[in-house]
Parts: structure tokens; sequence; C-alpha cells
């Protein structure tokens, strides 16, 4: 009988022996080289100037807006105030907040785990319908595995990949920070303004890792999804094909349809959890933390349900 | 009759309202080649991939040395190897990187069995290659490599000599032969090539229409006594004429410018002496044996294997 472990050393060969794979890695190593590139060079361009006016204008700007508009949205209100009190404590402690630190080189990071989400999405549209087009499901199949074995070992393989791209992103990021910034702004704090209405600093490691999950949730969601429409066709181009169709046009049909109530029920008006961050607001008003993750993790059971029937339950026949 | 490594019992498949194998019933003993013949579309296929479980039954039970293919299919699957049609290999990857990768799915398959294998099979000048630049044959032969790594009891093969050519045939049904007399592995072929069917096979069954039809033992129809003798000769007449009384007017027939007499192949020197001694000139006697191609015809009833 088959052990999991040599499955996963047998889906990780066929993916990294795939010049296909490496490609996808030069790909995200020159993003994140060009990402770094483009902050360094913004920050020479724009550098100087005086900050503290800069900061003492933008609070002015804040309070003339509170003062102007009586009825202001109290969220909105709270956001301002916060906002307000974080750059007075910047100007108190002379920080400026515009100097780069290599923190800021991971955080625009994070948004690279979209390119991310994609490589990983072709790797998982692939892992089961490639299997069918290359003709070795027959061969994959006839061993001592069963097929749900089989295909726990492809989704770990997937998301070990997911994984390692988003450790490579993590460390390069944080790497061309201290090379062009210097390890200076390692110690920076991050500011936020807790329930007490006191400015408090918290680790940038903290946040920055926070940027990433929030992002890493949607990775897991778009490649499940992936994952499942590959065990429903049986052609790679198709499966490639549709769950990129699916990742791209969803959020901008789910914003079209966010006027209707049933809106809220859809993958794509959830799987963005930064929207109940503070200063954001969700897709409809009454969507609440609670009820997004309560649907995301019903969206994962059933993509996974799906493809676990599809995959070990009909024949292979062609 | 030794003892049966793989059964089949009541063995059938519906899909919706049709029936594709219906009722299938038999056991392959340990070192038999056993062949699966039929026309397109009877079942062959459908019935070797329910084995190796990639089509499920609908009734019926498969068992592989006793082990269960539908209860127990992991370990029902450590008995056998399959090559399931022309044996798709990861293109990307060299012939022994795909080899690991089979063998790591087997426990106990060691590195030197993984030599041992490719060498038996004639690939170590090439094994590093990539199997993009393997020809038809040099896949066909890894396919067979992968399929024993783990030293199977069962071997079974759907259509392996597609696309080869006839040495590469030779080698393969030589091979076999090898496999089922020293190792005890019992093979199963499905082939719509009759003559290879008839040069591999032990015995075969007959499929037609999902249901099996008759199961048959070549060996027994090459020792079997009752041929046909043909005999040529000078003056048809009269040889026709003696060789009727000889044998009491019974199975001697005269066709066109032939003789074709049924009996036993041991009268061949009888009549031999007989025509001389008559003043005949004889021309050639010799023994035909019914083909598997005339016998599956009188089976099938003429529908034609492809």
């Amino acid at each position: 009988m088959s052990s999991l472990g040599n499955l996963i050393r047998n889906e990780n060969m066929k993916i990294y022996r795939r010049p296909r794979t490496w490609l996808m890695v030069g790909f995200l190593v020159l993003a994140l080289g060009l990402m770094s590139g483009l902050m360094k060079w913004d920050e020479s361009r724009s550098s100087g100037g005086d900050w503290k006016a800069g900061l003492t204008q933008q609070n002015a700007h804040y309070q003339q807006q509170m003062a102007d508009n009586k009825d202001l949205d109290s969220d909105y209100k709270e956001y301002l105030t916060k906002e307000i009190k974080i750059n007075e404590y910047y100007l108190a402690n002379d920080m400026n907040p515009h100097a780069l630190s290599l923190w800021d080189y991971v955080n625009s990071s994070a948004a690279l785990v979209m390119l991310i989400t994609i490589l990983t999405v072709i790797v998982a549209a692939d892992m089961i319908a490639a299997e069918f087009t290359w003709g070795t499901i027959k061969l994959l199949l006839v061993g001592p595995a069963s097929r749900s074995k089989i295909m726990l070992s492809k989704y770990i393989s997937t998301m070990t990949f997911a994984l390692l791209l988003l450790l490579l992103s993590f460390a390069l990021a944080f790497g061309a920070g201290a090379v062009l910034q210097g390890f200076d702004g390692l110690s920076l704090p991050h500011l936020n303004v807790g329930a007490d209405g006191v400015v408090h600093e918290s680790s940038m490691v903290v946040n920055s890792l926070q940027k990433y999950g929030y992002a890493v949730i949607s990775l897991l969601m778009y490649v499940t999804l992936a994952f499942m429409i590959s065990a429903a066709f049986r052609s790679s181009s198709m499966a490639i094909a549709f769950s990129l169709l699916f990742m791209l046009v969803g959020n901008t049909v789910t914003m079209l349809l966010s006027g209707y109530e049933w809106s809220k029920y859809l993958l794509f008006a959830n799987i963005d959890l930064t929207q109940y961050l503070p200063g954001n607001s969700p897709l409809r008003p009454e969507m609440t933390l609670g009820f997004s993750i309560t649907m995301l993790v019903a969206y994962y059971v059933v993509f996974q349900l799906i493809a676990w029937t599809l995959f070990t339950k009909r024949d292979v026949a062609a | 009759m030794k003892e049966a490594v793989l059964q089949l019992r009541n063995v059938t498949k519906t899909i919706g309202r049709r029936t594709i194998v219906s009722d299938l019933s038999f056991d392959i003993p340990a070192g038999e080649v056993f062949g699966f013949l039929g026309p397109n579309g009877a079942g062959k296929t459908t019935t070797i991939r329910m084995i190796v479980g990639l089509i499920s039954m609908t009734k019926g039970e498969i068992t592989v040395k006793g082990v269960s293919v539908r209860k127990q299919f992991e370990q029902a699957m450590t008995h056998i190897g399959a090559i399931v049609e022309n044996p798709e290999m990861y293109k990307f990857l060299s012939g022994y990187q795909n080899l690991v990768h089979f063998a790591r799915r087997h426990s106990g398959v060691t590195k030197q069995r993984i030599d041992e294998v490719v060498q038996l099979l004639g690939l170590q000048n090439r094994i590093h290659e990539k199997v993009k630049r393997y020809s038809l044959g040099m896949r066909q032969r890894l396919g067979v490599a992968q399929a024993i790594l783990h030293k199977p009891s069962v071997l079974i093969l759907d259509e392996p000599t597609n696309g080869l050519d006839p040495a590469g045939i030779r080698e393969l049904r030589d091979y076999l032969r090898k496999l089922t007399q020293e190792e005890g592995i019992a093979v199963i072929v499905s082939s719509h090539l009759l003559s290879e069917m008839e040069l591999m096979c032990d015995r075969v069954a007959i499929i037609q229409g999902g249901k099996l039809i008759d199961v048959r033992s070549l060996q027994e129809a090459k020792n079997s006594m009752q041929t046909k003798i043909v005999v040529e000769s000078s003056d048809i007449e009269s040889a026709h004429r003696l060789l009727s009384g000889a044998f009491n007017h019974q199975g001697v027939t005269l066709v066109g410018d032939r003789i074709e007499i049924t009996a036993d192949r041991s009268l061949i020197p009888d009549i031999a002496r007989l025509l001389v001694k008559a003043g005949l000139d004889v021309y050639g006697i010799h023994a035909t044996q019914q083909s598997l191609e005339d016998q599956f015809l009188e089976i099938t009833g003429g529908e034609m294997v492809v």
C-alpha cells in the first residue's frame, strides 16, 4: 500500500520537474524586483519636502471634513479621528511615516499574493486534469493507493507550492527592503488606536503577516475552486481557462450584482475579508465578518466534497 | 488445475439501461497467459478496467489472490501490474524518474530492483533520457517495466501490441512467456489481433455482447488429434476412390483438385503408403490446423473483428 508521504513526493516531483514551474517562480521574482525598484525610484523622486507640514495639513483637512459634514457616518468619523491621533503621534515622536523602511517593501509584497494566487491556480487546475490529458491517469490510479489518497496528496502538494511561493515572496521583499533601506527600520512600530482611544505601538512583523493572512484566505478559496474544476474537467487547458476566468471576472460581476440582496451569498462577495477592516465598508451593509467566515467555510467544504465525489466516483473510460 | 490467482464472479456492468458486461465468471490460475477475444464493443476493455478498479462494477465480485478489488482495493492492487492501452508516461521526466514514481507507490521496491528491471528490459542505455525522446517500442518496454517492478502475481495488458512493429510484438511475446514460466505470473491480455493472441495465450475467453460465450484452451486445440489432412495427388479421382474405401467413406471429400480428410494426424504415414503402393504420384500431404480466427468466426457467427 502506498504511503501518503511517498505519493506527495511523487506529486512534488511532477510539479518541480516541469520547466513551467520554474518559469512561474522566475516571474514572481521578477515582479518582486520590479516592485522594489519602483518603490525606491519613487522615493528618490518625491523625497524632500516637509513631511511635518504635510501631516499637519492632512490633519487640518480631516478636521475640516468632520466639521463640515455633521451627518457623517459614525464609522468614518471614528476612522478619521484615529487617523488624526496617529498623525499627531508621528509629529510628537518625530517619526516620518513617509520614509520607506524595509517593512514597506514587505507590506507592498502582500499585494503580490494575488500573483501567487494566479500561479497556484494554474498549478491546481492542472493537477488532476493534466493526468487525463497526458493519459497517465490510468497508470496513476491502477496502483495500491485509493483515489482519495491520491487526491489528498495532490491537494497537499498544491498547497505546499503556494506556501513556498509565499515564503519566497516574503523573504525576497524583506531582503530587497534590507538591501535598499538597510536594517534601520527593522524595529519601527506599527501604530494603531486601541479601544481606549490611545495610540499604541505594535509589531510590524505581525502587521505584515496580517496583510499576508487576508490574502492567503482568498488564495486558499481560489485554489480550492481551481482544484475542483480540475477534477470536473478532464482537459487541463479547459480547467486552467475556467479557473482564471472565475477568478478574474468573479469580483467584477459580484460588484455589478451588489444591488441585489442575494449577492451576499456569492463566493466573491465574501472572499476579501479586508472589507471589514476599519476604513473599509463591506459589499452590503448587513454583512458581518462572522457571516463571511461562515460562507467561506461552507464554500470550502462544498468545493472539497464536489472535487472528491467527481474524482473518486467517476469511471475512467476514455 | 493450479490455484486461481484471479477470480471473477457474476461481474456485471450496466450504464443506464444498457448492459455492457453481463454476469461474467471465470478463474485464472498462476502461470497462465489468458486472452480476451471479442469484437469491438464486446466489453473486453470494460472488464479489464473493472479488474483494475478504473471502472466500478454494478454487481459481482473480483478477487486477486482472495482479496476483493471492491472492498480492499489498495491491498488487491499490490498484486496487480497493468498496462492499460499504450502506456502513457510522464514525458517531461526521464525513464528512470518515471520508474521511481511508480516504485514509490509500492512498499519494498528497492533501487536494486529498479536497476534489475531496467537491465531485464534492455533499457539501461537510455533510461536517463526524457521519455518524450523515446520511440513507441521503448515506451512500451518502460510500460512493462513499470508493471513488473513490484513483482505482481497478475499482469494485465490491455491492447499491448497496439502500435508496435512486428519485432516489438515478438519481443513482448517472448518476454511474457518468460515471466509466466519463470515467475509464475498470470497474464491477462486483451487484443483484437487474433494471430497474436494465438501465439501468446494458453487459454482464451471469447466475449460477445458483454457475455462470455466460450473459454477454450489453445494448447488442447494444438494437441488435439482430429485435424484436417489435405492430399494433393496426380490422379485425384482414383486417389479419392481409394481413400474413400480405406476410410469407409467417412470424412473424405474431394475439394477441387485436392482431397480433404478429417482424421487423426497419426494416419498420415498410412495414407502416404497407401497412395504410393497404388502407384499414384503424391505431391503433398499436410495437416492443417483450424486457426483461432476460424474458430472465432465460427463462434461469434461471422461478426468480424477489426
